[in-house]
C-alpha cells in the first residue's frame, strides 16, 4: 500500500461537483482507494460516501492505494487535490 | 399571516396550485430471474441519466449554470458505483428493482440527514429527487409538468426538487411557497434565478392551503397571506409596484458615471477576496477593485504560496480589469484570520497584537515576496499596494523603502513593472486617524477601512453580543474620525476611498459626500444602489446635514437624523 496526506483547498470542500469529479477519476484505477479522514475510511470511488463525510476546506486527509496501479492512482489523487479539483 | 424565510425578494399575488410528488406506489414482488431485473434497473439508470441531462440542458439556457449543475450532479451521484452494486446486490438476493432503489436511497436519505452541515444536508433532498424519479421510470408513471400551471400560480409544495423547478415557466408563476428550504436551498437559488419571489420555511402551509386558493406571497420579508382581503391584495401590489420600480430604477445606472447631483464625479468600485471575484465587479458596473484582500491565497494553502502563485493571481485581477484601478491589500493576518502554518502564538488581545503590517515588517523575507509579485504584476494593469493596520509614519516609510529595493532588483533582472506604482495607507486605526496628516505626508493614497476603525475608535469587539450596540459608524467619535481623514487626505493632494460596509450605506453617503470622499469601494451587487444614492445628493445639501449631524452629541441622534433624511 501506498499513501500520502494532503489538504483540501477547495473553498467550498468536496461538495458535489468536485467529489463526483473526484470519485470518477479514482474509478479508473484498478486498485482500492480510500481517503482516511481523522480515522473514518471512506471509499474514494463512491461520491455519496464522500459526500456524506462533509470534507471542508483545510482538512487534512491521507490518500490510501493498494492494488497494481497503486502509485499512479495515489500520484493522480494527490494531484487532482492539490490543484483543487478544478474548481 | 404566516411566517417564513425570503427566498427570492419581491412580491406576487396568485393562486395556489399544490405539488406533491410522492413516491410511486409499487408492489414488491421477489424475484427469481434476477439477471433480467437488474437489466430492468440497467436500463431505467440509462432513462434517467438521459432525461436528467436533457433537463440539465434546457436549464443551463433558461437559468444558469449552477441549476444545471445541481441536475448534473443527479446523474453524478447515480452513477457512484458503490450506489449501483448496493441495488444490484438486493436485486440478486431476490428483491425487485423497485424495493432495491427504494431502500438503498433511504439509506443515504438517513445518512446524508444526519451530517450536521447545511449543505450535505441538502444531498438528502437530491437523493429524495433521484428515487422518485427512478422510481417513477421503473413503474411508468408520468411526471408531473409543472410547465403547464396556468398564469398567476403560486407554487406550494413541501420543497421544490430541482427536477420540478426544471420546468418553471417564469411567466406564469407569481410565487413560490414551501415547508422546508432555507435561503441557500435548491429552491430559493432557482427562484432567485428566475426572479420569482418565494417564501420557504413556511410549516405546515401544505395542511392550511388547497388548489385555487389566493396567496400573497412576500418574498423580502418571508411572509404569506392565506385568502388575502381586498386591501391586502392593494397593498401587495402597491408594493410590487415599488420593488419593481426601485430595480429598474437600478438598471438606469449601469454604464453611467458615478456623480453627485450637482455633478462631482467619484469613483466607485467593488471589494474583492479571490481574482476571479473581479468578474462580479465588472459585471456588477464597477469601476474598479478599491479592496482586493489577498488572504485567500495564504489560507488555502500549507505553506506560504510563492512569489509565481502570488504573480499569477495578482495579475489574473488586474488583466480582468482592464486596465482600470485595483487596489490590493498586503496579507492582514491575525486578529480573527488565522493561518496555522506561519504559526503565530496564541494571544490574549490578538486584535491589538501581532498582526498585519506589524506581522509582515517582522517578516521581511516572505513580505518582500508578495512586494515582488505585486511589483510584476503592476505591469498588467494599474495596481496599487494598500497596508493595512498602520499606526505610524515609519511603518509606510518601511514599506515604501521595501518596494524601492525590489524596484532595483527588478530594473538589473530587467524584469518590467509600473515605475509609478502607488503605495497607500488603509486607514483603520485611531492612531492613523489622528496622525493622518502626517500620513498623508508618506502616502500615495488611504482607503478608510470603517469596520476596524470603528471596532478600534469603539474599543468594542462588534462580536461580543454584550457590547455590540456600541459598534456604529453613526457614533459621533468615528464621524470625526472619518471626517478628518478625509480631510487631511484631500489637503494633501492624495485620494481618499473607503473600502468598508459604510461606504454603501445609503445614510452615511451624503455625510462622506460632504466630507469630500473620492471613491467609493461596495461589494460588487450594492455599486448600482451606491452610484444611484450618490446621484440624488449635491454638495450644498450633504454640507447641511453633515452640519446638523456633526452638532449632535449621540449616536442614536444621528442616526434618527439620517434616517429622517434619507433619498
Amino acid at each position: 500500500m501506498v499513501s500520502k496526506t494532503v489538504k483540501i483547498v477547495n473553498a467550498q470542500g468536496l461538495h458535489m461537483r468536485p467529489a463526483g469529479m473526484f470519485a470518477k477519476e479514482m474509478t479508473k484505477f484498478e486498485s482500492d482507494i480510500f481517503l482516511d479522514v481523522q480515522g473514518k475510511k471512506i471509499n474514494a470511488k463512491s461520491v455519496m460516501h464522500i459526500i456524506a463525510a462533509c470534507i471542508k476546506c483545510g482538512t487534512e486527509l491521507t490518500v490510501e492505494c493498494s492494488g497494481s496501479d497503486e502509485q499512479e492512482a495515489l500520484n493522480q489523487a494527490v494531484s487532482l487535490i492539490e490543484s483543487g479539483l478544478g474548481e | 399571516m404566516l411566517k417564513g424565510i425570503g427566498g427570492s425578494a419581491g412580491y406576487g399575488v396568485g393562486r395556489a396550485v399544490i405539488i406533491s410528488e410522492g413516491k410511486p406506489e409499487y408492489v414488491s414482488v421477489e424475484i427469481t430471474d434476477t439477471e433480467s431485473e437488474i437489466k430492468r434497473f440497467e436500463d431505467a439508470v440509462r432513462v434517467f441519466v438521459e432525461k436528467t441531462q436533457g433537463m440539465a440542458d434546457a436549464m443551463r439556457e433558461r437559468v444558469g449554470e449552477h441549476n444545471a449543475e445541481i441536475l448534473e450532479g443527479h446523474i453524478l451521484m447515480l452513477s457512484d458505483p458503490f450506489m449501483q452494486d448496493e441495488i444490484k446486490g438486493m436485486i440478486n438476493s431476490g428483491n425487485c428493482a423497485e424495493a432495491a432503489v427504494d431502500s438503498v436511497c433511504d439509506m443515504f436519505i438517513t445518512m446524508f440527514s444526519q451530517v450536521d452541515d447545511e449543505l450535505t444536508k441538502q444531498r438528502a433532498t437530491d437523493i429524495g429527487d433521484i428515487r422518485v424519479r427512478l422510481l417513477k421510470i421503473l413503474t411508468g408513471t408520468p411526471d408531473i409538468n409543472i410547465s403547464e400551471v396556468p398564469a398567476g400560480t403560486v407554487l406550494v409544495a413541501k420543497d421544490l426538487t430541482p427536477s420540478m423547478t426544471a420546468g418553471i415557466v417564469k411567466e406564469n408563476v407569481a410565487g413560490i411557497v414551501t415547508e422546508l428550504g432555507g435561503k441557500t436551498s435548491h429552491s430559493a437559488i432557482l427562484a432567485r434565478a428566475l426572479e420569482i419571489p418565494a417564501v420557504l420555511s413556511v410549516d405546515n402551509v401544505l395542511s392550511m392551503v388547497s388548489d385555487g386558493m389566493v396567496l400573497a406571497v412576500d418574498g423580502c420579508e418571508g411572509n404569506c397571506i392565506i385568502e388575502p382581503s381586498d386591501e391586502e391584495i392593494t397593498e401587495y401590489q402597491k408594493k410590487k409596484e415599488i420593488y419593481l420600480e426601485e430595480k429598474a430604477g437600478l438598471k438606469v445606472f449601469v454604464g453611467r458615471e458615478t456623480v453627485t447631483a450637482d455633478g462631482a464625479k467619484v469613483h466607485l468600485y467593488g471589494n474583492i477576496g479571490k481574482p476571479e471575484d473581479a468578474e462580479a465587479v465588472v459585471s456588477g458596473d464597477g469601476e474598479g477593485v478599491g479592496l482586493f484582500r489577498t488572504e485567500f491565497l495564504f489560507m488555502g494553502a500549507d505553506s506560504l504560496p510563492s512569489e509565481e502563485q502570488q504573480f499569477e493571481a495578482y495579475k489574473k485581477a488586474a488583466e480582468i480589469m482592464n486596465g482600470r484601478e485595483v487596489i490590493i491589500r498586503t496579507l492582514d493576518v491575525g486578529g480573527d484570520k488565522d493561518i496555522p502554518y506561519l504559526g503565530l502564538e496564541k494571544e490574549e488581545n490578538p486584535f491589538l497584537g501581532f498582526r498585519a503590517v506589524r506581522y509582515c515588517l517582522a517578516n521581511e523575507e516572505s513580505y518582500k515576496v508578495q512586494l515582488r509579485a505585486l511589483l510584476r504584476a503592476s505591469a498588467y494593469g494599474d495596481i496599487k499596494i494598500m497596508v493595512p493596520l498602520v499606526t505610524g509614519v515609519e511603518e509606510i516609510r518601511k514599506v515604501k523603502q521595501l518596494v524601492g529595493e525590489l524596484k532595483q532588483e527588478l530594473d538589473k533582472a530587467g524584469i518590467a513593472y509600473n515605475k509609478d506604482i502607488q503605495v497607500g495607507v488603509m486607514m483603520e486605526t485611531p492612531a492613523a486617524s489622528l496622525i493622518a496628516d502626517l500620513l498623508a505626508g508618506e502616502a500615495d493614497f488611504f482607503s478608510i477601512g470603517t469596520n476596524d476603525l470603528t471596532q478600534y475608535t469603539m474599543a468594542v469587539d462588534r462580536g461580543n453580543a454584550k457590547v455590540a450596540y456600541l459598534y456604529s459608524a453613526y457614533h459621533p467619535a468615528v464621524l470625526r474620525s472619518m471626517k478628518n481623514i478625509i480631510e487631511a487626505g484631500n489637503k494633501a493632494g492624495i485620494m481618499v476611498g473607503m473600502c468598508g460596509e459604510a461606504a454603501a450605506d445609503t445614510l452615511l453617503i451624503p455625510l462622506l459626500i460632504s466630507f469630500g470622499l473620492g471613491e467609493y469601494s461596495v461589494s460588487a451587487s450594492s455599486v448600482l444602489s451606491t452610484r444611484s444614492t450618490i446621484s440624488k445628493w449635491s454638495k450644498a445639501e450633504a454640507d447641511k446635514l453633515a452640519e446638523q449631524a456633526l452638532a449632535l452629541s449621540t449616536e442614536e441622534e444621528v442616526a434618527a437624523l439620517l434616517k429622517a433624511n434619507v433619498k
